[in-house]
Parts: structure tokens; C-alpha cells; sequence
């Protein structure tokens, strides 16, 4: 006998399963066929097939200014959030001292602070130390939200490493840094790559936080947020929303599918 | 050395909190006195059904992925998950072109002939609904995770040994899978209500004034007209101050859980 379930049971779970399945796809497959549909207004009945949306947003400037700033803030940050992720990961995760409890809480607190908080205490702080908003306010707090989850990605990752692999290389003569390049590195480098990714994906996407902290040039979130009040540019913006939706996707299963193959490689040697 | 340099990071927002109320205590007052409680409680309220609604519904999803000896339940469980990757913005966006008044529902009943011309379900868009329906929508698949993950490291052999002790499979689950997986349940429905508590995005873009919530107002004393950032820091220092003690009776009863298991 299956204990967890019966076949009956089984039976519903799959169709509930389907339409759990349905509903989180649905809206995703009429924004698709919205995106090609003539009317200025997504409503039905349909009005016939046009790539006019998918054109006109090709030639809106503002809307690639936005893409742009986005890209380039998301870069940045993940950049930035992963090196501090991974310094932070080898000194939490090798040394012990005094207080690590205390410090690794202290790193993951963003995760449970919402982020309508975070915005606005670095907007305090950035306004209290007399900081201009710019572009690099944005960067710095996209890498205070996806820190702690590079942390969370690389810790279990260098936790599997054999720490005597490092010992071994030091006897070698190896130092720290050749240790870490030759040694380290290449045994993390997937969890890296996932780190990034989260990290990237986080921020262009992150419109809370920017909001606040943004200066003149807008991320996409924010030009999406304001684009969303008025009606006209909204066929546009479907266009885009699919655009971008192929692409996470895209990266997201083409990062899966190479992770996966490294990591049969590294446990393979 | 690493870590000193994160840690500053973190105490950089957090060193900064005590600030502004230190100076004066009316933003506290006003916190009491002029409505932001009750609107904290209706926020409150509406993350709580909708934490409780997911998880509830993410539930008996893990459970089948985990427990049913499915064979593609890794790549299931992807299916289930893919959705929270792609952007939140865009997710909100589609739902607003769903339920709007001249949005695909409406205009489709019409279209079909199910609903007269004019008479659009207006409780659809700009309603606490709507606010509540999206955010479950967004939460879903992410909910599901934890749930799936306490699920799948339990020992399927205490399952056996109940079902050799003569228990039914209700029994068996509600005596042993159930209790078992109580960290997972309560992490899930943390990972919902912290962050939907402090929305603001979402009830924005569909709520209307009916779904405003205990987020929009800091924001709105942060950023619009007449900013008030002193009372806009009581508010968001009492939401942290919330947050913390939840996420501190958390951590208590996942170490008592886990002393009894020992």
C-alpha cells in the first residue's frame, strides 16, 4: 500500500496540480497573445495579428534608456553583491571567532526586513550623509538586497569542500590568492554563477527599493510602474513584458542545464 | 575582515532607525491616534488570509511532488516554481489587463453574451480582492518550496512503520507527516507575510483606495505632497519592530520543535 496517498487521492492531486499549473500560466499566455493582438486596448473579442507593438517599442528611446540603466545597474550590483557574497561566505564559513552567530544574523536581517523599510532607511542615510541620489545609490541598495542570498548560495556550496583541498595547495606554496584562483574558485564557480544570476535577475526586476533611491535616470521598473498609469503606452508595454519574460526564461534554463553539467563534471573528477 | 565590511553594510540600515525618533515621540503618537493602527490591522488582516489561503494551497502541492514517488517531480516542481523568476512587475501588469473593467473578463462575458453591456463586474479591479488575489498569485510558487523541501527530507520509513502500526492514511498524516513538517508550514507562511505585510507595489496598481495598505501610507509620507518623514519612520519602525518578534517566536518554536524531535 502507498502510504501517502491513495489512488484516488493521486487522482486529484494531478488534476489540482493542473489547475494550480493553469492559473500561474495564464495570465503569462494572454499577456502573449495580447502583445499581437491590433487593438489599442487588450479586450476581446481579438482584433488580428500585428507586430506594431513589438516595433514601436524598439523605437521608444525612453524605454531603452530605462533597459539600459537597468541593465547596467543590475551588472553592477550583482558584481559587487557576489564578491562581497563570497568574501563574506570563505569568513563566515572558515574561520571561527567571537560573535559569527551574531554577524551571519546580522548579513541575513535584509532578507526579512521588507523592502519598503530598506528603501527608506537608506534614503535617510543617504540623505543624511549628504549624498546626491544617482545611479550608484540604486547599485548600492540592490547589493544590500541580494547579499544575503548570494550568502545563502555560496555557504552551503563551500560547507561541501573539502577544506584539506586547501591545506594541500598551501603545502604546495601555494598562497591565499593562487589558492583561492586555483582551488577555490573552480570548485564554487557554479554556485557562483547561480549567485550572479539571483542577484542580477533581483535587481532588474526590483522596483521598491529603487524607487526610492532613484536619481534622474529611471530603471525599467520605474519607467514600467509609470508606464502602467497610462493607457496608451500599455500595448507597448505588454510587448516588452513578453520580451522580457522569453528572456529570464531563456537564461534561466539555459543557466540550469549548464550548472547541472559542470556539477556532473566536478563530481565525476 | 569580509565579514566586518557586510557587517557595516547591515548596520547601515539598521543604525539609522533609532534616528528620527529619538528626537520626538509624535510620530509615535500619531502612529496611535490617527488611523495608521487601523490601517496597520486591516494590512494585517489581509496578508494573514492571504498567507493562510497559499499556504493552504501550496500544501497538498509539496505534498504530491514530495511524497507520491512521481518521477519528474524535480522537473514539476521547476514548472511550479518558474513563474516567481520572471518579473513581479510584469506578473501585476497581467492581471491588471485581466480584471479591469474594459480588461479581458469583463469584456469577454460581454462578448459571449454571459454579461449585459454596462455592467461590468466592477469589484474585479481596484477592490481589497484584487489586492489579495494578485499578491496569493505572486507568492504561490514560491511558497511551495520550503513546504516541498521539509517534505521530501522526511523519513519515508516513518510513514511505513505507521502504516504497519495500523494507521490509516489519515492517521499517518495527521499524527506524523503533519507535525513533521510544521517548520516548513510556518517558514512558508513567514516567507508570505513578511514581505506582503509592507507591500506597497502591488495594492498601488490594482488596490484603488479600497486596498490601500499599511505600505502605500509610508510611502505616501515618504514621497507625496506633504511629506512627513518622522511619522513615516514611526510607522516603518513598528513594522519592523513586528516583524522581529514574529520572526523570533519563529526561530523559538522551530528549536523547541526540534528539542522534541531529539
Amino acid at each position: 500500500m502507498d502510504v501517502a496517498l491513495s489512488r484516488n487521492g493521486r487522482r486529484i492531486m494531478r488534476v489540482f496540480f493542473a489547475l494550480v499549473i493553469v492559473f500561474l500560466y495564464a495570465p503569462i499566455a494572454i499577456l502573449v497573445i495580447f502583445s499581437f493582438n491590433k487593438g489599442s486596448v487588450p479586450t476581446f473579442p481579438l482584433s488580428g495579428f500585428t507586430l506594431h507593438w513589438y516595433h514601436q517599442f524598439l523605437t521608444n528611446s525612453d524605454m531603452q534608456a530605462a533597459l539600459e540603466t537597468s541593465a547596467i545597474v543590475a551588472a553592477v550590483s550583482s558584481v559587487i553583491a557576489v564578491g562581497l557574497g563570497i568574501l563574506a561566505s570563505i569568513g563566515l564559513s572558515r574561520s571561527r571567532f567571537r560573535g559569527k552567530g551574531f554577524v551571519t544574523t546580522l548579513v541575513l536581517v535584509p532578507l526579512v526586513v521588507p523592502l519598503v523599510v530598506l528603501g527608506i532607511s537608506l534614503l535617510l542615510l543617504f540623505t543624511v550623509l549628504g549624498i546626491q541620489l544617482s545611479i550608484l545609490t540604486i547599485v548600492i541598495g540592490h547589493v544590500v538586497i541580494s547579499l544575503p542570498y548570494t550568502v545563502l548560495i555560496l555557504m552551503p556550496r563551500l560547507g561541501q569542500i573539502d577544506a584539506s583541498l586547501a591545506e594541500a595547495a598551501y603545502d604546495l606554496g601555494a598562497g591565499p590568492l593562487t589558492t583561492f584562483r586555483r582551488v577555490t574558485l573552480p570548485l564554487i564557480l557554479p554556485a557562483v554563477v547561480s549567485a550572479l544570476l539571483v542577484a542580477f535577475t533581483t535587481s532588474f526586476d526590483e522596483y521598491a527599493v529603487a524607487s526610492f533611491l532613484a536619481g534622474p535616470r529611471q530603471t525599467f521598473p520605474i519607467f514600467l510602474y509609470s508606464a502602467l498609469r497610462f493607457p496608451s503606452q500599455l500595448p507597448q508595454v505588454i510587448a516588452v513584458a513578453v520580451v522580457v519574460i522569453c528572456l529570464t526564461v531563456l537564461v534561466i534554463v539555459g543557466a540550469e542545464v549548464w550548472r547541472r553539467r559542470v556539477e556532473a563534471r566536478l563530481e565525476a573528477a | 575582515m569580509p565579514a566586518v565590511i557586510v557587517a557595516l553594510y547591515s548596520v547601515n540600515e539598521l543604525s539609522l532607525f533609532p534616528g528620527p525618533h529619538s528626537f520626538a515621540l509624535g510620530g509615535w503618537y500619531r502612529l496611535f491616534h490617527t488611523g495608521y493602527i487601523q490601517l496597520f490591522w486591516k494590512s494585517a488582516k489581509m496578508s494573514l488570509i492571504v498567507s493562510a489561503l497559499v499556504v493552504a494551497a501550496a500544501y497538498p502541492l509539496a505534498y504530491f511532488l514530495a511524497l507520491s514517488g512521481t518521477r519528474r517531480k524535480y522537473v514539476l516542481l521547476l514548472l511550479l516554481i518558474a513563474p516567481f523568476l520572471t518579473s513581479y512587475l510584469l506578473r501585476v501588469l497581467a492581471w491588471k489587463v485581466i480584471l479591469g473593467e474594459q480588461g479581458v473578463i469583463n469584456t469577454f462575458l460581454v462578448w459571449t453574451g454571459l454579461q449585459a453591456n454596462g455592467h461590468a463586474l466592477s469589484f474585479l479591479l481596484y477592490s481589497r480582492f484584487a489586492v489579495m488575489l494578485v499578491l496569493g498569485y505572486v507568492w504561490l510558487p514560491f511558497v511551495a518550496l520550503p513546504i516541498f523541501v521539509t517534505l521530501e527530507s522526511l523519513d519515508q520509513r516513518l510513514l511505513e512503520a505507521a502504516s504497519d502500526l495500523y494507521a490509516s492514511r489519515l492517521q499517518a498524516f495527521l499524527r506524523v507527516t503533519l507535525p513533521l513538517s510544521l517548520p516548513g508550514v510556518v517558514a512558508a507562511f513567514l516567507f508570505v507575510f513578511i514581505p506582503t505585510v509592507g507591500e506597497f507595489v502591488t495594492p498601488s496598481l490594482v488596490g484603488g483606495t479600497q486596498g490601500y495598505m499599511y505600505g502605500n501610507q509610508i510611502v505616501d509620507l515618504f514621497q507625496n505632497g506633504f511629506p512627513d518623514w518622522e511619522t513615516g519612520a514611526a510607522l516603518a519602525l513598528f513594522l519592523i519592530g513586528v516583524i522581529s518578534v514574529l520572526t523570533v517566536v519563529f526561530v523559538r518554536f522551530l528549536r523547541v520543535g526540534e528539542a522534541q524531535a531529539a
